[in-house]
Parts: C-alpha cells; sequence; structure tokens
C-alpha cells in the first residue's frame, strides 16, 4: 500500500466489569433462574467467552410475567408526570456511564467504538429523554378520548443494536403505562443486564421492567405467555410470521419489525460523490447487520461504471478489524452462525453468476470477519438480489427510467426502507410517493432519530417505532 | 295489481352480481323473506381483483372531489329515506328509532365526508429530528381491506364498518351477514354517488365461507371484524394472515380520529438541508 499505515487507537476495556454469570432481573431485582442451562455469550472479534447466561424456561418467564404484572399494578396508577421523572433519570444515567455501556456493547457485539459510542448511545439516551417528555402529554399527542395501555407487554429484541432496541422498546413502552419483560438477543444480552442494574439505581418500581434472557425456547415461552396483553418484536421476517401465528385465538396487541432488502437508488443526476458516500454508509454501517440497510444498489444505466469505479475506491479505503480500535470501520460479524449465513449467500451470488469484489484488506486470525463485498453483473432472480444477507454484502442492479426503478424497488416482500438519489426535487417526491417502504431517505440513508417513525410496508412488519406515530403501538386508542 | 318485489344481489364492481355459486341464504324479516346471495370463495376472489383497481381509481380522484362523493351518499340517503324506514321496520325496529339511526347515518357520512381531504393533517407531521434535516411523516392508505360488519340491524353501523377505511383513500370489501338486506339496499345509492367501480365492493354471506380465503389472500392488505369473533376463528385468521404478515384488527374504533388508524401507513421521508 501507497498510503501510511494508520496507528492502532484502542478503547480500554478497563472500564467495564463483566461478570462471569448472570440471573434474570424480576422483581426489581437479580435472581437466581430456575433454568439450570446457560449459554456462553462470546466476544465476536475474540471468541473469548465473555459470561454465562441463563436460557430462561417457562418457569423463569411465569415469574417475569407475573412480577409485571404486579408492576402493573403500581405503574399503570403512578402520575404520568412520576413516570416522565423516572425515564429521564435513566436517560441521565445512560449518558453517564455511556462510555461503559458502548465498550460493552462493541465487546459483545462486535461493532466498531467509533459507532457504539457515536451512535448507539447517544440514540439510546435520546429516546429515553424523548419518550419521558410524552408520558405526561399523552392526552394531547393524538386527540383522542380514549387511551389506555395494554399492560404487561413481552418484548423481543435482535443482535445488531442491542441496547439501542432495547430503548426503542422500552423508553414507548413504560412512558404510555405498560410493563415489561424483555428477552435480549442470545449473542447479545451484556448491555441489557447492565440496564437492569440502572432500573435499580433509579428505584424503578418492582415489576416495572423485567429482563428475562436466553435463546429461541425463551422468546416462544414468552410469545405464548398467556399473560401477555401485547407483543413487540424486531427480528426476522420468519420468526414475526411464527410470532403472529403462535399469538393464534388471543385477542392481544401485537407489532413487528421485521426484515428488510432495501434499494438504494442512483439517478444519472445524483451527486455522486455524495451519493458513494451514502450507498458505502447505506450497507456497510454496522458490518450490513441493519434491517434497513440499502442492500440493493439501483443504479441509473448510464452512470454505472462511473458510479462502480468511484464506490470500490471508496470501498478499499474501509478497515476492518478490532472493534475497540477507534480507526476501525466495521467490525465483527456478530457470531460464527451469522457469518456462515452470509458466506453462504455470497457463494450462491458467485455460483448464480455475479461478479463479486471484494476489498484486499488482511482479516484477523481469530474471530468472525467478512470482507466488505460488491455484486455487479446482478439478475434481479438471483438470491442476492432477494434475500436479507444481512452482512457487509452489496448487489447492483441497474436500471433504465425512474418507472423501472420504483418496480425493481418495490419487487420484494419487503418494505422497510429505501434510499433515493438525484438532485431533482421534483423526482425525489415523485420516487418517494411510488415506493412502498416505511422509511425513505434522500439523499441521505440511515439516519435516525427518537422523534422519527421507523417501521415498514408488507412483509417487513407493521407499528412504528419512535415519534409520535410510536406511541400507538403501546395504547388502545377509542374515539 | 300484484306488488312485485325487489331481488337483492351482492354489489362488486359496481355491478349487481348473484353469487357465481348460485347459492343463497334466506333472511326472513317481519313481513318480507329475502334470498341473498351466499358470498363464495370465487366472489371473494372477483371482489378484490375489482378491489385492487377501484383502489387505484378511487386514489386518482382529488381529496377535494372524494370529500364531495362520500358527501353525495349522505344526500342519496336524505333522499330514500322512507325507503330505509321501511326496511328498519321490517327489522323490527321502531319508526322513531329507524329515523334515528338514519340521522346517525347522515351525520356519520357527512363527517367522514369532511375528514377525506384533513385526515392526513391529523396523523401526519414533521418530526423534530436533530440535525440539518427535512423530516416528515406522511400517510398513506393501506390499500384493499376486507370488512366485516357488526351484526346489528343498523345504517350507521354499517356504513362506520366502511367509512373509516374508504374516507382515507382504501378500497374495501364490506360483508354483512343477517342484516345484509340494508348493506345490499345501500348499495343503490354508493352506485348513484359516483363512486368508482371497486372503491367499495358490498357483498352478503356467511363470514365462516370465506373466513379461510380473506385472511389467506396476499392481495388484502388488512382485514377488520366489527363482529366479535369466536377464539376458533381468530386462530384461523392469525393463523392465514402471517403468512403474509397480513395487518388484523379485531374490534376497532368505530369514531373519531383512532378509527381510521388501523388503516394508515406511515411513511417517513428524511432530506438533508443545505445550500
Amino acid at each position: 500500500m501507497d498510503k501510511w499505515e494508520y496507528a492502532e487507537s484502542i478503547e480500554s476495556d478497563s472500564i467495564v466489569s463483566i461478570q462471569s454469570k448472570y440471573g434474570h432481573f424480576i422483581d426489581g431485582k437479580f435472581s437466581t433462574p430456575n433454568s439450570k442451562n446457560y449459554l456462553k455469550t462470546v466476544s465476536p472479534s475474540t471468541e473469548e467467552v465473555l459470561a454465562s447466561i441463563s436460557i430462561g424456561n417457562e418457569k423463569d418467564v411465569d415469574k417475569a410475567v407475573n412480577s409485571a404484572k404486579e408492576g402493573f399494578k403500581i405503574w399503570s396508577k403512578t402520575a404520568p408526570s412520576e413516570r416522565a421523572k423516572y425515564l429521564y433519570k435513566l436517560a441521565r444515567l445512560i449518558q453517564e456511564r455511556s462510555r461503559e455501556f458502548a465498550v460493552l456493547e462493541s465487546m459483545d457485539g462486535g461493532k466498531p467504538i467509533k459507532e457504539s459510542r457515536d451512535f448507539d448511545l447517544p440514540q439510546v439516551a435520546s429516546n429515553f429523554f424523548y419518550f419521558a417528555g410524552w408520558a405526561d402529554k399523552l392526552d394531547i399527542s393524538w386527540g383522542t378520548k380514549e387511551m389506555k395501555p395494554y399492560g404487561v407487554v413481552g418484548q423481543i429484541i435482535p443482535w445488531n443494536f442491542p441496547l439501542l432496541m432495547l430503548a426503542w422498546k422500552v423508553a414507548p413502552a413504560l412512558a404510555t403505562g405498560n410493563t415489561v419483560v424483555l428477552k435480549p438477543a442470545e449473542t447479545t444480552p451484556l448491555t441489557a443486564l447492565l440496564f437492569a442494574e440502572l432500573c435499580e439505581e433509579v428505584g424503578l418500581p418492582k415489576g416495572v421492567f423485567n429482563l428475562v434472557t436466553g435463546d429461541g425456547t425463551t422468546g416462544a415461552e414468552l410469545v405464548n405467555h398467556e399473560g401477555i396483553s401485547k407483543i413487540a418484536f424486531t427480528g426476522s421476517t420468519s420468526v414475526g410470521k411464527y410470532i403472529q401465528n403462535a399469538v393464534g385465538e388471543r385477542d392481544i396487541g401485537l407489532t413487528l419489525e421485521l426484515g428488510g432488502k432495501a434499494a438504494n437508488i442512483v439517478y444519472n443526476d445524483a451527486a455522486l460523490d455524495q451519493a458513494v458516500e451514502g450507498v458505502v454508509n447505506g450497507i456497510f454501517f454496522n458490518q450490513g447487520h441493519v434491517c434497513c440497510a440499502g442492500s440493493r444498489l439501483l443504479l441509473q444505466e448510464d452512470i454505472h461504471d462511473e458510479f462502480i469505479n468511484k464506490l470500490e475506491k471508496r470501498m478499499q479505503t474501509l478497515r476492518v478489524g478490532n472493534p475497540l480500535d477507534k480507526n476501525t470501520d466495521i467490525g465483527a460479524i456478530n457470531s460464527k452462525e451469522q457469518l456462515e449465513k452470509i458466506t453462504s449467500l455470497v457463494n450462491d451470488g458467485v455460483n448464480d453468476g455475479g461478479e463479486l469484489f471484494q476489498i484486499e484488506c488482511e482479516l484477523p486470525s481469530t474471530g468472525y470477519w467478512y470482507k466488505p463485498s460488491l455484486f455487479t453483473n446482478v439478475q434481479p432472480s438471483y438470491n442476492i438480489a432477494r434475500e436479507e444477507i444481512f452482512g457487509p454484502v452489496l448487489t447492483t442492479l441497474t436500471f433504465r427510467t425512474p418507472e423501472e426503478a420504483v418496480e425493481i424497488a418495490n419487487n420484494t416482500e419487503y418494505g422497510l426502507s429505501a434510499g433515493i438519489w438525484t438532485e431533482k426535487g421534483s423526482k425525489i417526491l415523485w420516487t418517494a410517493d411510488r415506493l412502498d417502504a416505511g422509511v425513505i431517505w434522500a439523499n441521505t440513508f440511515n439516519k435516525f432519530d427518537p422523534s422519527s417513525p421507523f417501521g415498514g410496508y408488507k412483509e417487513s412488519g407493521f407499528g412504528r417505532e419512535g415519534g409520535r406515530h410510536g406511541l400507538l403501538s403501546y395504547l388502545k386508542v377509542r374515539s | 295489481m300484484t306488488e312485485i318485489k325487489k331481488t337483492y344481489k351482492n354489489y362488486v364492481d359496481g355491478n349487481y352480481v348473484r353469487s357465481e355459486s348460485g347459492k343463497t341464504y334466506t333472511v326472513q324479516l317481519k313481513s318480507e323473506s329475502y334470498e341473498l346471495p351466499l358470498t363464495s370463495k370465487k366472489d371473494l376472489r372477483d371482489a378484490v381483483t375489482s378491489s385492487k383497481k377501484g383502489f387505484d381509481s378511487w386514489n386518482k380522484l382529488s381529496q377535494y372531489n372524494r370529500t364531495q362523493i362520500i358527501y353525495r351518499l349522505s344526500e342519496m340517503i336524505e333522499g330514500n329515506r322512507d325507503s330505509y324506514v321501511e326496511i328498519l321496520l321490517d327489522h323490527g325496529l321502531t319508526k322513531p328509532a329507524a329515523n334515528k339511526d338514519i340521522d346517525n347515518a347522515i351525520n356519520t357520512i357527512v363527517w367522514y365526508a369532511g375528514l377525506a381531504d384533513k385526515w392526513e393533517q391529523l396523523t401526519g407531521n414533521l418530526n423534530p429530528v436533530v440535525g440539518e434535516y427535512f423530516n416528515i411523516s406522511h400517510q398513506e392508505p393501506i390499500g384493499v381491506v376486507f370488512s366485516l360488519n357488526s351484526t346489528e340491524v343498523s345504517i350507521d353501523k354499517l356504513v362506520r364498518s366502511f367509512l373509516p377505511a374508504l374516507s382515507i383513500g382504501c378500497s374495501v370489501i364490506n360483508l354483512s351477514e343477517n342484516n345484509a338486506v340494508l348493506a345490499l339496499k345501500l348499495s343503490e345509492d354508493i352506485n348513484n354517488s359516483d363512486l368508482p367501480s371497486g372503491a367499495l365492493n358490498l357483498l352478503s354471506g356467511n363470514f365462516s365461507n370465506v373466513l379461510d380465503d380473506a385472511s389467506r389472500h396476499v392481495e388484502i392488505n388488512t382485514l377488520v371484524s366489527y363482529k366479535k369473533l369466536n377464539k376458533e376463528m381468530l386462530k384461523i385468521i392469525n393463523e392465514n394472515a402471517s403468512t403474509s404478515v397480513k395487518r388484523i384488527f379485531h374490534l376497532p374504533s368505530e369514531d373519531g380520529l383512532s378509527s381510521i388508524l388501523p388503516f394508515i401507513e406511515t411513511k417517513t421521508v428524511w432530506h438533508p438541508k443545505g445550500r
């Protein structure tokens, strides 16, 4: 390489203290699980075991739901302004211990410290601040005469933004007067466990927030528990479908935030250098472990070669490696299982006839890693153009007219997000009107804010998280 | 002179049609007995095809135009009040109760007519995001809605089972069961209100005959029931709906702003600000 090497700048992990074994957080305290089964949570960048986590069983879930039921009796009668104060206090504590959370998040999940420090944690705190302020304004939020919380809400969150997904779920649920049983993802439970300590610290009434760790079996126990009045799930479309089916005869609330295969449309009149940045951010942010990732690049045919040339050059500057190195752009793939899934789908793409470009870089010898990858010469029927890869792999398709771009973009069962790149305002609005997607980024990508509703069309799920609309996911409204 | 009696048919794609199955069911009122079409699975699929097109043509109209079409429905009902009173009396209502129900229905229709060009202002908003971004939550109608009417004998309840979705731009397939004479009677005034074909299809029959298809059909975006369903039905509906993540609403709000919320998709658009 003809460039100077970066000097390492490693964030110290001495700020975190991890216990060797964790129980569940129920009734305001950590308790010994009924389940005797444990799983090991591993650092995906070093393959070191960080801690043993209980795989909550039926009895553990039952205990947590009963605790949440008791908690609801208190919480639903707590003055809204008091509920707000608990959430404000949580927001403050998160800010104060932000660095500790960020390091822990990067260790347990593999994301670059740059992202956990500058994106995840600030967003976590701001979500608690934002929804704290709604707690005592629900009566004026939608102009409806009657609003009631559901009661006990079961929440199941994924491993890509562990603490941020907790914030998206817990902050609005508590602000609206519900109580929570949360199950974090099996590969990334540590920041949620640390959050539980904060709940104890702020003196949140017992039973308002409960946490049961575990795997899919624990999630199924929670979903099927008859004490649950509402389920909020973020994860894959296949598990979302399982949950909707499992609701069965129960007349309960359900919101689903599922997968995506977002089109990132670049018109020939776009500012190309900015578009390249946006496309890179769209797919390589968080190793591509993002449900709304811009994973299908739709290029107008006449700029294809020029754009791909610029994109490959830019990709080559991405730094893959130690998540705790402040220079790192792309961290570790979250788990061995996910790495195998990405590898298998990329192999499909090559076998189907796609042209694969991967950046030249050295990958660490231990841990789970994948080189930022770009497919060109792809047909819309290929697996890589249809299935969610959930990794740092971008698939390119081309189009000639705006109508064709919209048709290709919508030709998927997903409908979570989309991107539009053009300098022409009327074309942005024309395109945005026609795209079946819940979030559309025009001349930007992967922007988030607690005040901005997020959620999908079609098989990307239903309900919104964030903003005034996000309140409706946790309230039964009449009139 | 021999009295002649009207034959009631399903209202699909702007036409009055019998069930393709040829099947009917009997609705016995105090003085009259009616043989109504027993909607089959095939009838439902035809209605979905019509509603897909109906959604596009209904949405091509301006909100201003949609307001006037819904308002015209209230004018039509007022003009035919006596014939509605007669049917309601035959269902067992008293004359004052029948007139009250028609008054209520007209008020409901007028309310939703005026909502057609305002609902997005009431449900969408700019979002005050951090940073130099314009961020707006635009509101869209979800598409094709299947709606099961309540079992009450009421024109007001009937119109409340389709206007929340229809007024915001959805196309609606509405099924009534033993109270279906009211819906099929109303279809005449719907037809005279300039509603585009397929925007509203009115069917009669037994929900259990079409439940499986209505909850499984991927081109029905939302299934809503204003009738309380039993557990067995809910189980089938959720199981079928899960195959395509269909939206299901059981006994949602029937009035006010909250009545339209099940039928909205929120589309949030970001754009940077700059020079």
